[in-house]
């Protein structure tokens, strides 16, 4: 199923105009470093070039030329970058729709994303989507030794809707340097445990002053964990 | 190679398994060489998860069993089995070379496993046929840890003739031929009862081992010379391949040797892990009216072009979802919308995306949105939702159901006059070449092609035809008249079968009408099915958001020559039929059905039927008919009844919309209890728009 979406994401890319989603791992496991490996003009041609056997063709993929900030930056627009390790997806996206502090970000294919101040409350296109949630503020998440409510819907067993309720409790981890596409930011780790009788799941977040530059947090229990990565503003 | 139908399913499989995500589902609960619940011949005290349909096919030396099992409830499940004997004539050279026989089981879970408790199941294998099989029992089965069952039971019949610790409830009298179909009432749980014992011992995650001490004597087949029955104890070994697919082989009896496949298929999910398909576009905000207060002026209404603009730019937005606009109709306030699903499978999702579009298209002035599914082009339902309810809750928190707590369901009314349709949908001509299967048992079936065309002529008046080429199968065709002493309305099938290839399916024209609120009405003339010709008309009350409908149904028809061809020669046969009906959403996707009336043959009679629909197109069902005929009239079977089931391949393969696989399976088809087959009869066309099926799904619509 990964596969079957990660493969959508590659062939779209050929075909995508806008080309301003990438898939650096196409078809290829996650144990492989799956950093963005070429411009987005060159992994076009490249993926075309690819197409009759692109399983077997994901590796020269990664021989094509890295790709630079200066090319991203070049599109003038927001990028967020999506790596979903269960489906060994990772792409680049961008707004669709922005309504106040809530941001759609699509695929090329139509995979979204939608975001509130960076955090995740709702998916579509995915399959196991998370439909909708109640998910914490950016003020509550800075709040060290906070606690919050967590509650995600998705679309259950028969197409009925079905919620995990959570109660979460924020944790300051310290202060870190991390590196995105050839730039350095410094960050506070924020961790968000959440915990209900049948379990409990962390969501991880980055910050950068008020903006989370980097996050780590749940999708769905199929899709699992989404890595998202503020690449360009 | 695999039986036709097993094909079939083996593809599904091969195909679901490419997209099984890595949360697999656990392990079932195992089944036996019968297809139901249980060790390797004998039954267990375990049910499967609830739902769950099962596809076996079963290999013990010269007997073959193919069954369809469906766990209805949690703890009642029901199994349609087709046995083969083969070298049935290895004693007596004059009997057929092999035997073939049809059976029904149904088993229920009395009692769930608990710390202390076995599961316990009450069940009778064949408890309506000729008796080849039958056997009833009580089974417990016990877990120790997660790898050790433990099962004994207790077994009448054929599960009681090894063995045996006396009769507790009397003689089991021998089964009347002419009782043949019937429940055998008089056997059950009648003459010696015997013990039976197993034990499962689960290796690892893909192998378990099984072992167990059988009460079945396997008399017949001792009797004909087919199996030699050395030892009551049978043992083997089963592999479990993803959450679907099971393979078993066994040593039976102490001198045969066994092989079992078990597709097992859970409607409540999808293979896919979810809903496939592109995301939706999101609301599109209107300015707020303090910003621009210009924006929310209902003077564009006087444009004389607003509603072709509108239109067409509403037509390009949903075209990528197939939902297609048969009328559009505003003013400044209100939008009513009258759309055509073709594709998406849910309708909540359908009318989602259909709003969406119209806050995307619509000017500001327009608040509140009309969507009105047609189906067969009539009204199904119309659902009204408040644009500022979308824009408010497109990103809250369990989003859906407090969308539908807001959203106004009703009946569809009459078409706005000022309505801007399209020229390009009246009339239309449409026609397809599609492969097509027509799958009579569980391993019976055809694969042929189907040509299928219609002429729209205006909304709800269609003509439409069928030609189906049979290509390959193994259905009857000889050809021969049946010996029914009923008119021959369906035992004739295999003389259809045979000379109507290439035949004419149906050649109908079709009125489809809202006579009134909450009524709907269908009247069809011409070649109604492959069988019969006439006149079918049909009148239904089902208000929007009653669980209860009522409708009244009565045909004229002659019955058709067996050439596929127009005419009515071979047959001097015609009938006046109908049926008053009633129809009830239980709930959970429970819907039953009481037809009473008269039937193709002249009886007069009723017919129960329950059915469990899914949300995600599923439909399983059992029927059965009573009517003035008597058993020996009726011939084998005794009286009429079956399963039906449905699933759409989409489900496979995660794609939106899409054909359909499924059959109607009976023991027998006999002449009594027959209804002519016409299609688009209304119920279930326009429930999938009305309250319990739109809640059922309702989470889709922000999908």
């Amino acid at each position: 199923m990964g596969k079957g979406v990660a493969l959508t994401l590659c062939k779209r890319l050929s075909a995508g105009l806008l080309l301003l989603a990438l898939l650096a791992g196409c078809g290829k496991e996650r144990s492989e470093p799956s950093p963005m490996t070429a411009t987005l003009g060159t992994v076009a041609k490249a993926t075309l070039s690819q197409l009759p056997g692109r399983r077997a063709a994901a590796a020269p993929a990664k021989a094509t030329a890295k790709v630079t900030r200066a090319d991203l930056e070049k599109y003038g627009v927001p990028i967020l970058r999506v790596v979903i390790p269960v489906r060994s997806t990772d792409a680049l996206v961008t707004p669709i729709d922005t309504k106040g502090d809530v941001v759609t970000w699509s695929t090329t294919d139509g995979t979204t994303f939608t975001l509130r101040d960076g955090v995740l409350i709702q998916t579509r296109g995915l399959g196991p989507d998370l439909m909708s949630s109640q998910a914490p503020t950016v003020s509550q998440l800075l709040t060290p030794g906070g606690t919050h409510p967590r509650q995600y819907f998705f679309l259950g067993t028969d197409d009925r809707t079905t919620r995990r309720a959570y109660d979460c409790t924020v944790t300051i981890a310290g202060q870190e340097v991390i590196e995105i596409l050839g730039r350095s930011h410094r960050v506070t780790k924020v961790r968000e445990e959440c915990a209900r009788a049948q379990g409990k799941i962390t969501n991880d977040f980055w910050f950068e002053g008020q903006t989370i530059r980097k996050s780590r947090q749940l999708i769905s229990g199929a899709a699992g964990f989404g890595e998202f990565e503020l690449v360009i503003d | 190679m695999l039986p036709l139908p097993s094909r079939i399913l083996a593809s599904l499989a091969v195909s679901t398994a490419l997209f099984t995500v890595p949360a697999l589902a656990e392990i079932p609960n195992s089944l036996n060489l019968n297809g139901t619940t249980g060790l390797i011949d004998m039954p267990s005290g375990e049910a499967q998860e609830d739902a769950r349909f099962i596809y076996s096919l079963a290999v013990a030396g010269p007997i073959t069993r193919a069954t369809i099992s469906f766990q209805f409830t949690e703890r009642l499940s029901g199994s349609f089995r087709f046995q083969t004997w083969r070298n049935w004539n290895e004693l007596v050279p004059d009997a057929p070379e092999k035997l073939t026989d049809k059976s029904f089981d149904i088993r229920y879970l009395l009692l769930k496993e608990s710390r202390y408790l076995p599961a316990l199941t009450i069940g009778m294998i064949d408890f309506t046929g000729r008796g080849l099989y039958s056997s009833e029992y009580v089974a417990a089965t016990k877990s120790f840890g997660d790898r050790l069952k433990v099962t004994a039971g207790l077994g009448w019949g054929r599960l009681g003739s090894y063995g045996g610790i006396g009769a507790p409830f009397g003689d089991r009298p021998p089964l009347d031929p002419s009782d043949y179909g019937t429940p055998n009432t008089e056997q059950w749980f009648r003459g010696d009862a015997a013990p039976f014992a197993g034990i499962e011992y689960r290796i690892n995650d893909n192998w378990t081992f099984k072992g167990e001490y059988s009460s079945d004597a396997y008399v017949m087949e001792e009797d004909r010379g087919l199996i030699e029955r050395d030892s009551p104890f049978n043992f083997g070994f089963e592999y479990q391949r993803g959450p679907m697919a099971r393979y078993g082989i066994y040593s039976l009896h102490g001198s045969e040797i066994g092989f079992a496949f078990h597709l097992t298929l859970d409607p409540k999910t999808r293979a896919t892990g979810g809903v496939m398909g592109a995301a939706p576009t999101p609301v599109k905000a209107r300015p707020s009216r303090t910003a621009d207060p210009d924006a929310y002026d209902g003077e564009w209404v006087s444009q004389p072009d607003a509603g072709p603009v509108l239109r067409q730019n509403l037509a390009k937005r949903l075209a990528k979802d197939g939902i297609i606009i048969e009328n559009l109709s505003y003013t400044a306030q209100t939008v009513q919308i009258r759309i055509r699903n073709g594709r998406i499978d849910a309708g909540p999702q359908a009318i989602g995306r259909t709003a969406r579009a119209l806050s995307h298209v619509m000017p500001a002035s327009v608040e509140v949105f009309e969507i009105v599914p047609i189906v067969n082009g009539i009204g199904a339902s119309k659902v009204t939702i408040r644009r500022s309810d979308l824009e408010q809750l497109e990103f809250a928190a369990d989003n859906a159901t407090l969308l539908r707590q807001k959203v106004i369901l009703s009946d569809a009314g009459p078409l706005a006059a000022n309505a801007v349709g399209d020229d390009g949908l009246y009339p239309k001509f449409r026609w397809g070449l599609r492969p097509a299967f027509r799958l009579s048992e569980p391993l019976k079936g055809d694969v042929g092609v189907r040509l299928g065309a219609s002429y729209d002529i205006r909304p709800g008046l269609v003509l439409s035809g069928s030609v189906y080429k049979r290509l390959f199968g193994n259905v009857d065709r000889s050809g021969e008249y049946s010996d029914s002493d009923l008119p021959h309305v369906r035992s004739d099938s295999s003389r259809y079968t045979k000379f109507a290839d290439p035949g004419i399916e149906k050649l109908t024209l079709a009125w489809y009408a809202r006579p009134a609120e909450n009524l709907y009405s269908r009247v069809t003339l011409g070649y109604l099915e492959r069988m019969h010709a006439g006149i079918s008309g049909e009148l239904l009350w089902k208000p929007v958001d009653s669980r209860l409908a009522l409708g009244v149904e009565l045909n004229y028809t002659r019955q058709r020559d067996t050439d596929g061809g127009l005419g009515f020669d071979e047959y001097d046969y015609d009938v006046v039929t109908g049926h008053v009906s009633a129809y009830y959403e239980f709930g959970n996707g429970f819907i039953g059905q009481l037809d009473v009336g008269r039937y193709l043959a002249g009886d007069y009679g009723a017919t129960v039927s329950v059915d469990r629909v899914f949300a995600n197109g599923w439909r399983v069902g059992a029927f059965a008919t009573v009517t003035d005929v008597s058993p020996e009239e009726f011939g084998e079977g005794g009286f009429d009844k079956g399963i039906r089931f449905s699933i759409p391949l989409n489900w496979a393969l995660g794609n939106e919309g899409g054909t359909s696989l499924g059959a109607t399976l009976r023991p027998a088809l006999g002449d009594g209890g027959a209804r002519v087959d016409v299609d688009g009869r209304i119920y279930n066309t326009i429930r999938e728009y009305h309250g319990t099926a739109l809640d059922t799904e309702w989470g889709r619509v922000w999908r």
